[in-house]
């Protein structure tokens, strides 16, 4: 891989940005065909975001709005000084 | 959302304290799962995305409420986490000398810098393995992959989050997935 072009690399990047244009992804896709190499990074590239995405979603803690209420300051203190 | 956000920000800011619980409710989960993933701790996340709501109350008045109040709340919530890692720094050097006796059971503490040993991370849940190679980001790099992909948003409220141009948050993602596709190359 390391005499291919730099830029097939970009332009893998533009690809997962969903940013590439008409003839960057023409170049990658004519690219991929024929080198292993960069196919092989291409899709670790995509394997690595699926992984991040599979992150579950968590929540706030049971009582979390409560306590952060118990930490504001108390006293006014928009009273007409704000526009 | 948002008409209805700027109409509670007016009302905090006319003294209405009770709007502020229903605006720390719309995004508690989201702040708290931004810095359940930048800092890999519960506790941690849950006193920082605190202190962010309460930043945020303290300072609404300098608010701008042409812009969009996430994007202002992410930035403190963002900062916020940022700071603690950089000072938490200094105490993994401290903890290394420790270190190997006692042996570690919480993933997530573990310094990014330090690599577990490969039979480590195989027996590991795929959940915590994630959050161990969030961890091992570095920081800059982290933020960004967070805000992307666990809170899918959009690069460009990214870089007005992180306030980084446009090119800066497309260098770092790109840098961070190649980062992670490293670390990942034994999965």
């Amino acid at each position: 891989m390391s005499t291919c072009p730099e830029r097939i690399v970009e332009q893998m990047h533009e690809y997962l940005d969903g940013e590439i244009s008409a003839a960057h992804e023409k170049e990658l896709k004519a690219h991929l065909e024929t080198c292993t190499a960069c196919q092989k990074h291409m899709h670790e590239l995509s394997k690595t975001i699926a992984f991040v995405k599979s992150a579950s979603h968590v929540t706030a803690p049971e009582g979390f709005k409560d306590r952060v209420v118990a930490r504001l300051p108390k006293e006014k203190k928009y009273n007409g000084v704000q526009r | 959302m948002d008409a209805l956000v700027n109409k509670r920000v007016k009302q905090v800011l006319k003294g209405d304290y009770d709007a502020f619980t229903e605006i720390v409710e719309l995004y508690q989960d989201k702040l708290y799962q931004v810095c359940y993933r930048m800092l890999g701790n519960r506790h941690e996340a849950e006193d920082i995305a605190q202190e962010a709501f309460v930043r945020a109350y303290i300072n609404i008045h300098t608010f701008d409420q042409k812009r969009k109040f996430s994007t202002w709340l992410y930035r403190i919530a963002t900062n916020l986490c940022i700071d603690r890692i950089r000072k938490k720094k200094p105490d993994y050097y401290l903890d290394a000398e420790v270190r190997g006796t006692e042996g570690l059971t919480l993933y997530s503490q573990v310094a990014a810098d330090e690599e577990l040993p490969e039979e480590e991370l195989m027996k590991m849940e795929l959940q915590d393995r994630v959050q161990y190679e969030i961890g091992r980001l570095p920081d800059k790099y982290r933020s960004v992959i967070v805000l992307k992909y666990i809170e899918e948003l959009p690069l460009l409220e990214i870089s007005e989050i992180l306030d980084l141009p446009l090119g800066t948050v497309k260098t770092r993602i790109h840098r961070g997935r190649e980062a992670l596709r490293k670390q990942l190359s034994n999965l």
